[in-house]
């Protein structure tokens, strides 16, 4: 009887049903779009600090250069009295690998790290850059002092020259981001290889740890036609091309070789790298141990950057950045009201219908139905109506999810570097084209020390999980019985001879 | 069956108080048929509600076969209302979604009586009252006299000790009311029913065996000696 009577006052009462379900079904299809969107977009939040750190590393400590230590690499020539200046007009070339905008850690501090609580293990790496430089010596107007260019971020002016003989024009070619990458132990887990995946070839093995052989990202490949057995060019040295590796779209490095070549060849502050990384990339225990394992590094390493995906999340500025305050705030609340609105109308709708059949339910109650059995009654309608509302809510969460896929733009996510942190996209930046002239530095060499910035381009997709699925439906049964309980709750109100009386 | 004893009924209304019922005294016995006739608004269908449960008296009792309406609890007075009372409206009252069968067996459903039960009983009881081809029809599908029809049957699917019926022919016209009115003498009869019946028609007030008059929320009860259940025509 209880489902006869309720398939029929849903048939009799279906544009009223409809209403209410499609009342709901816009509420619960909001929040179904929204919480998938905002999953999306923390997906591609998540995607471009996974892509910049490295995956399984959700610490990355890194060392700021001391100020006044000089910047990243700059190119000094002396010319007072030693006589090695290269004569003017002649053509110079320097490639070199630098840590750009990191200071040097000491190797032994990775296994320090390493021995923390809460640390399942840490491995150390180098971000660098290879820069090449082909140039014409200009004719010195004085003798004396020195002409320079570069050597920005440590003192402001670089390495400017007394005597005005820097090299006032010049073109900077894009560096070559270099990785270096540990290949022993759980090294190859963490870091930014860790993320990547191989194209073609073979990736980097113990083996290979002393031997000049490289793995190039597929972007780079493109960009210069490299593939396995190609040769790539770093620090003066041939490295053989043994695989392609794709690491998102969101990643910079264009190469990755074995840590200690990165170390033999690379330099920080014109120093060696021998026995030095800039970059240690830990993984704690456990997510709850990550913000405990990150004060005990800095306990443990003083001048130390100490940076984990949620302070790292907080720099993240851009679409992402913008499109998770929408989808978190705009669109929470936005969902938020119109569930409201779709739970107030339910129970509006259910109410007065409740009221228009007040000399029904006096006559059961004549009959001898309970309050309960028609509260059950009442309650069991607005349930139906609200399953169905929030299938079809579910089925809209679906289609504007889908929506979203189809339409929503690429988001694009930039992480301000300040100095010390690791940032192999933040390399990149080094020495943008064009310079000021007299005085030597080159300001925009200067500006990569104390503030890059990288900017990454991530597709935003909507995925409606199981448990935003489950939401719904439970949001569903809650509107139902929001709604019938208010019903039943008059009805159940009702004493039978004020029912049958108020009807006559 | 019934004793009714000092029964008044207060309603509030504006800043006063409308005294319904002033003091009912009156006795119905098993089987017995009594009408009650009055003016309109003179606590006719306040009594009829007082008899069946589904209000209290300001006072004074109303005792069914023992148990006292005014002080049992709703959920008892539900289940008398249940088991042991039939009601009929002037405006049939029938749930217009469900068909007269599935009317009839609303009255089932408080007694938790199997489904297949319930059908059968429910189409014995349209049988009874001759809408056996009638079942599935919606009460929008159904002449006013057939729907009264089905509202006796779902009155007494139950197989109520007493049938309470307000104004049962208010709404019909007069040859259906003469079929109607037959129809509860007849069920009256066979099955040995207390019934009471509120009308303003004299003439199937004069049907009863006993007549009371309600006026100013008094009940006189008629001096005439109580008739006998008439013997089938």
């Amino acid at each position: 009887m209880f489902f006869t009577y309720l398939r029929r006052e849903l048939r009799h009462r279906w544009r009223q049903a409809t209403i209410i379900a499609l009342g709901l079904a816009l509420g619960i299809g909001l929040v179904v779009t929204v919480t998938a969107l905002s999953r999306g977009v923390n997906r591609a939040q998540a995607d471009v600090l996974h892509s910049l750190y490295g995956q399984d590393t959700a610490i990355t400590v890194t060392k700021a250069p001391s100020f006044g230590s000089g910047g990243p690499g700059g190119f000094r020539f002396r010319t007072g009295g030693s006589g090695s200046r290269p004569k003017a007009g002649s053509k110079v070339s320097v490639d070199s690998l630098t840590s750009t905008a990191l200071s040097a850690i000491p190797a032994s501090d990775v296994a320090s790290v390493a021995r923390l609580n809460g640390v399942a293990a840490a491995a150390g790496g180098l971000t660098l850059n290879d820069t090449k430089l082909t140039f014409t010596i200009p004719s010195q107007s004085s003798g004396g002092g020195s002409g320079g260019f570069g050597g920005g971020g440590g003192s402001p002016g670089g390495g400017g020259g007394s005597s005005g003989g820097g090299f006032g024009s010049g073109h900077f070619p894009t560096p070559i981001s270099v990785n270096g990458v540990g290949l022993s132990g759980n090294a190859a887990a963490l870091g930014p290889l860790s993320a990547a995946k191989l194209v073609s070839g073979r990736t980097l093995t113990v083996s290979d740890a002393n031997s000049d052989v490289a793995l190039v990202s597929s972007n780079y490949a493109t960009a210069h036609k490299l593939k396995t057995g190609s040769v790539v060019t770093l620090a003066k040295t041939s490295f053989r091309v043994v695989g392609v590796v794709s690491a998102g779209s969101s990643n910079s490095t264009d190469v990755y070789i074995p840590l200690t070549r990165a170390q033999a060849l690379g330099t920080a502050q014109g120093k060696s790298l021998k026995g030095k990384v800039n970059t240690i990339y830990v993984a704690a225990g456990s997510a709850t141990d990550i913000t405990t394992v990150s004060k005990e590094i800095s306990a443990n390493l003083p001048g130390a950057t100490v940076t984990n995906q949620n302070g790292l999340a907080k720099q993240l500025t851009g679409s992402v950045s913008s499109a998770s305050s929408l989808a978190s705030n705009l669109g929470r609340w936005l969902a938020i009201a119109v569930l409201a609105a779709a739970f107030v109308l339910a129970v509006l709708m259910t109410t007065a219908a409740v009221s228009r059949r007040v000399r029904e339910f006096g006559t059961l109650k004549a009959l001898g139905w309970t309050s309960r059995r028609i509260v059950r009654q009442v309650v069991g309608e607005s349930l139906v109506i609200g399953v169905i509302g929030g299938l079809v809510g579910i089925g809209l969460g679906f289609a504007g999810s889908a929506l979203v896929g189809s339409f929503a733009p690429t988001l694009s996510a930039s992480v301000g570097q300040t100095a010390g942190s690791a940032t192999p996209g933040g390399a990149r930046f080094f020495g943008p084209p064009g310079g000021s002239g007299g005085g030597g530095g080159l300001p925009g060499s200067r500006r990569l020390a104390s503030a890059a910035t990288t900017t990454v381009h991530v597709p935003l997709t909507a995925t409606v999980t199981i448990g935003a699925v489950a939401a719904a439906v439970g949001l569903a049964i809650v509107g139902g019985l929001l709604a019938g309980a208010f019903g039943g709750w008059r009805a159940a109100r009702l004493r039978p001879a004020a029912a049958l009386t108020r009807v006559e | 069956m019934y004793k009714l004893t000092g029964v008044t009924k207060d309603y509030p209304k504006g800043r006063g108080i409308v005294q319904a019922l002033r003091g009912v005294d009156v006795e119905v016995a098993d089987g017995e048929w009594l009408a009650i006739q009055g003016p309109t608004g003179h606590g006719k269908t306040t009594l009829l509600q007082m008899l069946g449960g589904l209000d209290r008296p300001t006072s004074g009792s109303i005792l069914l076969g023992g148990d006292d309406l005014a002080r049992l609890r709703e959920g008892e007075v539900t289940r008398v209302r249940a088991t042991s009372i039939g009601f009929i409206f002037q405006t049939f009252n029938l749930v217009p979604t469900l068909s007269a069968q599935e009317n009839v067996e609303t009255a089932l459903v408080p007694l938790r009586t199997p489904s297949a039960a319930r059908r059968a009983r429910a189409a014995r009881a349209l049988a009874d009252v001759g809408l056996a081809d009638r079942a599935g029809h919606l009460p929008s599908e159904l002449s006013g006299g057939q729907q009264q029809r089905v509202a006796i049957a779902r009155a007494l699917a139950k197989q109520p000790k007493v049938l309470l019926a307000d104004e049962p022919t208010g709404n019909l016209d007069e040859d259906t009311r003469d079929d109607i009115i037959a129809l509860l003498e007849g069920l009256w009869r066979d099955q040995h029913l207390t019934m009471v019946l509120v009308t303003h028609d004299s003439a199937i007030a004069r049907r009863a065996q006993r007549r009371g008059v309600m006026k100013h929320g008094e009940l006189a009860i008629s001096n005439d000696a109580r008739r006998a259940p008439a013997s089938p025509q």
